[in-house]
């Protein structure tokens, strides 16, 4: 029958479709890291997190053009800027001759645009504390920093061990971890899940994350989840300062939740400032925070 | 014999398009008296089913007006005329699936509250006019699944439903076979005849409004060419004026009515 | 049966037994699941502890996770459901189309469009415990009524349901460029947040944003009460309507206004949740007909019964995480809706 087939044919299509660009996904699942001879001279970051460690560890000078979204180390303000995740402009970005372009892993497109033109990119994978320290070595390495990327790397490891152990022998305080919500209501509440860097900076600080059992990076978090699980503290993390009246007005609309320990024993904290949401060399300050929001 | 049940006065009406004004009927005057049977004939264009829906009073004249008992059509609230007047167009495509029954009850709204549910006296009524245009066997099928002249005959029947003294038809038989065709005729004359419906249809089957009906309308370019009992009007010199067709008019012995046979073109268009 | 008993009933048109049996089946069917869907969910409580007058209500957990976290979502259920389904029923009629939705009109688009600037915006307001984007949005679906109404209106000839159809759209596609736009300029955690609210979101965890809409949908239902029988009237044509006795133009504006102000509350307080405006319609009059007198209100009542299922299998299905329950109204309408398309194309010649 004519419309049978025509159904079957479109699901044979809508099937095919779906699945091309997920096998396209896995071909494309290793760092493109280009070998060179010597270290790239001109170096473009889309990945904020990857700018600040380059100029952490000295590469500075080598970075010639950044992302619409960096604002750290400061030096970057003077630096152009050509796109970000959804809309890098290739045209500023080649006009700025790069030999090494930082990109994010789901940028596959660009990526092949680039390798076209010539110029060797390096996908910077987003994870947990463990993935940060990876991508810490490989940045060294393709930089041409290794020293000091290693200097980092333990220096990081050191801050993040010191309020591991000013953590360890206290009580581990059930933590819910904010990231984004509407403003003045509970809805669309997105916390930290069992996997991530946010996880992990909980973890350290000597926090239960609620969400630990939860394999994903972001819950989207409803008020039944919230009551059930009761957090003893809720942190609410943003990168932009938001106003003092305003955080008075933000931790009342918690009151309806009346019975979660952390409302009732008023340990309801905003923090705020871009190391929060960055996974680079500012994450000991982070982990800091975070321990001294939680044992506030 | 009787007075004028519907009538239209010097009425003129045009449509608004994007291209201007466009004028459609030219200063009609037509009158259907109680218990009538009138035809509105003419080509394609000429007005007709605009005429129709003047009398129905689902347009409002530009100029003159139409009288339902002498009253101003125009000023009557539609409820009122819904109650006296029932229209039955040339097709109708229900958007949902009804039953027949269904149909036919929707005929009784204008007697109905807003709120009112239909009762035993609507089922009877109902009943009855399927009765009449020989429906009764449909009452439970699905209406879209009836054949063209079953509809025709099903939307008869709410149009009967509605109690109105007047059947306003719009090209009844032009989407049906022969035999329908026959059906329809025969249906419209026993309705008329004794039930005492007046009945006022448009048509372009000549034969059909012969043997149908007692006075004719005849209709070109938005113009009365000529109105009367149907022997006087039907004749070789208005069908040539009318459709510049020469044609051969005479008694049909077996069919017992006017029929009109086609001879050629004049060539001479009107 | 008796032939008495038969014959009793064969005297009386079958709409009125079809209005007492449906809404008598449908309202128990809604019953029931408001009974039930509050007590059920990922974490399992306990009502006789929820209702325990001895603990004070801010220890209590099982009765904040009853009053605070489900009930608001089920009564929040029961409006968007009842409220998606009736404006579909109004919609179909209006414009003389079974498939029609409460979302042809570009009502749900300007709703999108005004939540997604909220979101984007991060404007941080709340006026009588409603907060940003339920406002934005209802504020963006008045606008594209307006706009709708505004060009149907347009022509001389009163009210043209087929430059409305045209009309809705045009706002469809132009608000869909635009809410694209808008999330280009979003970051990362604005984009997850308005794409989570595009698929449909009964988590409202208070009964602030229920009282706000009620006025609205108590005006909407007061419209609907009124409608059904111009509807039958005019699903069998504008002039069949007119004919007899129907005030078409007033009766096409009451059905536009009123389907699109209930389409506009239940998107603002649960986002567009995509096929119960089609779903629950034909499913009725698959079971009572489609006298409108008997489907509206039976849609009315299945609507709020098969949204707070939905929601109820979203909340559950995948436990501890949630599904969006536009995912699952859209699992269980993508393929009722072939199948609909299907048998209306080989049924009808």
């Amino acid at each position: 029958m004519p419309a049978r087939r025509r159904f079957l044919l479109a699901l044979i299509a809508t099937v095919t479709t779906v699945l091309l660009p997920v096998v396209r996904g896995c071909a494309l699942d290793s760092d493109l890291v280009l070998a060179q001879a010597a270290p790239p001279a001109r170096i473009v970051s889309l990945v904020p997190s990857v700018t600040e460690l380059l100029f952490a560890i000295g590469a500075g000078p080598q970075v010639v053009g950044v992302s619409s979204y960096d604002h750290e180390p400061p030096a970057v303000e003077k630096l152009p800027r050509v796109g970000a995740l959804v809309d890098p402009d290739l045209e500023r970005l080649l006009a700025l001759r790069p030999d090494l372009v930082v990109t994010y892993h789901s940028q596959s497109d660009l990526e092949q645009q680039l390798a076209r033109a010539g110029v060797g990119t390096f996908a910077y994978a987003h994870g947990g504390i463990k993935e940060l320290f990876t991508s810490i070595g490989q940045v060294g390495a393709m930089s041409g920093h290794p020293k000091e990327a290693a200097a980092l790397a333990s220096s990081l490891e050191g801050k993040l061990a010191a309020v591991r152990a000013r953590s360890s022998g206290k009580p581990r305080p059930r933590v819910l971890l904010v990231f984004g919500r509407e403003p003045l209501s509970l809805r669309g509440l997105y916390a930290s899940g069992g996997i991530g860097f946010l996880h992990d900076l909980v973890e350290i600080a000597g926090g239960e994350d609620v969400f630990s059992d939860i394999t994903r990076e972001s819950v989207q978090a409803t008020a039944e989840m919230v009551l059930a699980r009761r957090p003893d503290v809720i942190l609410e993390i943003r990168a932009d300062p938001v106003e003092p009246a305003l955080v008075s007005q933000e931790v009342a609309v918690w009151n309806a939740l009346a019975s979660v320990p952390a409302v009732r024993n008023h340990r309801v904290i905003f923090l705020t400032g871009s190391e929060l949401v960055t996974p680079g060399p500012r994450i000991g300050t982070a982990a800091e925070r975070i321990f001294a929001a939680i044992n506030q | 014999m009787g007075c004028d049940l519907l009538s239209a006065d010097s009425v003129s009406f045009s449509y608004r398009d994007r291209s201007g004004v466009v004028p459609v009927l030219h200063d009609v005057t037509l009158a259907v008296p109680e218990g009538g049977l009138v035809g509105i004939l003419g080509p394609n264009g000429s007005g007709k089913t605009t005429l129709l829906k003047l009398l129905a009073g689902l347009l409002t004249p530009g100029q003159g007006r139409v009288s339902l008992r002498g009253q101003d059509l125009a000023r009557m609230p539609r409820a009122t005329v819904a109650c006296e007047l029932a229209v039955v167009p040339q097709e109708t495509h229900p958007a949902f699936e009804y039953s027949a029954l269904e149909m036919v009850l929707m005929g009784r709204y204008p007697h109905l509250g807003r709120f009112a549910i239909e009762g035993p006296d609507d089922l009877r009524i109902v009943r009855d006019a399927m009765a009449a245009t020989g429906t009764s066997a449909l009452e439970h099928r699905a209406f879209d699944t009836l054949s063209g002249g079953e509809k025709q005959r099903v939307v008869i029947a709410a149009a009967l439903a509605q109690s109105a003294s007047i059947l306003l038809l719009d090209e009844p038989t032009s989407s049906l076979d022969l035999a329908y065709q026959l059906d329809v005729a025969a249906l419209t004359v026993r309705l008329n005849r004794e039930r005492g419906v007046t009945i006022v249809l448009s048509t372009h089957d000549l034969n059909f409004a012969a043997s149908v009906c007692r006075s004719l309308v005849l209709l070109r370019d938005g113009h009365v060419i000529d109105t009367g009992p149907t022997e006087r009007v039907l004749t070789a010199p208005n069908i040539r004026a009318v459709y510049g067709v020469e044609a051969d008019i005479a008694v049909h012995e077996r069919a017992g009515h006017l029929t009109v046979v086609p001879i050629r073109a004049t060539g001479a268009q009107p | 049966m008796t032939a008495v008993a038969s014959a009793a009933l064969s005297m009386s048109p079958p709409v009125r037994r079809r209005l007492v049996v449906g809404v008598a089946s449908f309202g128990a069917l809604l019953i029931v699941s408001c009974l039930v869907a509050p007590l059920v969910g990922s974490t399992s409580i306990s009502l006789r502890r929820a209702l325990d007058p001895a603990l004070p209500f801010a220890d209590n957990v099982d009765a904040q996770i009853f009053f605070i976290a489900r009930l608001p979502r089920v009564l929040a259920a029961v409006v968007v459901g009842a409220s998606l389904a009736a404006a579909g029923v109004v919609f179909q009629a209006l414009l003389r189309n079974p498939l029609a939705t409460p979302f042809t009109l570009g009502v749900s688009a300007g709703a999108s469009l005004g939540a997604m600037l909220a979101v984007t915006s991060g404007v941080a307001l709340a006026i009588g415990g409603v907060s940003a984007v339920p406002l934005a949005s209802f504020a963006g679906s008045l606008a594209a009524v307006a706009v709708v109404y505004a060009l149907a209106s347009a022509r001389h000839r009163g009210f043209s349901t087929s430059v409305m159809l045209l009309a809705g759209v045009t706002m469809n596609a132009f608000f869909s460029a635009l809410i694209l736009f808008v999330q280009y300029f979003a970051d990362a955690t604005q984009t997850l947040r308005t794409i989570r609210w595009l698929m449909g979101d009964l988590d409202i965890a208070s009964y602030a944003p229920l009282l706000a809409s009620l006025p609205l949908l108590c005006l909407a239902l007061l419209v609907f009460a009124w409608l059904p029988r111009s509807l039958n009237l005019l699903s069998l044509g504008r002039d069949q309507a007119e004919a007899r006795g129907v005030d078409v133009v007033r009766a096409q504006r009451l059905a536009f206004f009123s389907a699109s102000l209930a389409t506009g509350a239940a998107v603002s307080l649960g986002g567009p949740i995509g096929f119960i405006g089609i779903i629950v319609p034909h499913l009725v009059r698959l079971l009572v007909g489609s006298d409108h007198r008997v489907v509206l209100p039976c849609a009315l009542l299945f609507g709020g019964a098969f949204l707070v299922a939905c929601d109820l299998i979203a909340r559950t299905v995948l436990a501890p995480i949630e599904l969006p329950v536009g995912i699952v109204t859209a699992v269980i309408g993508g393929p009722f809706f072939l199948w609909l398309l299907v048998r209306r194309a080989g049924g009808r010649p």
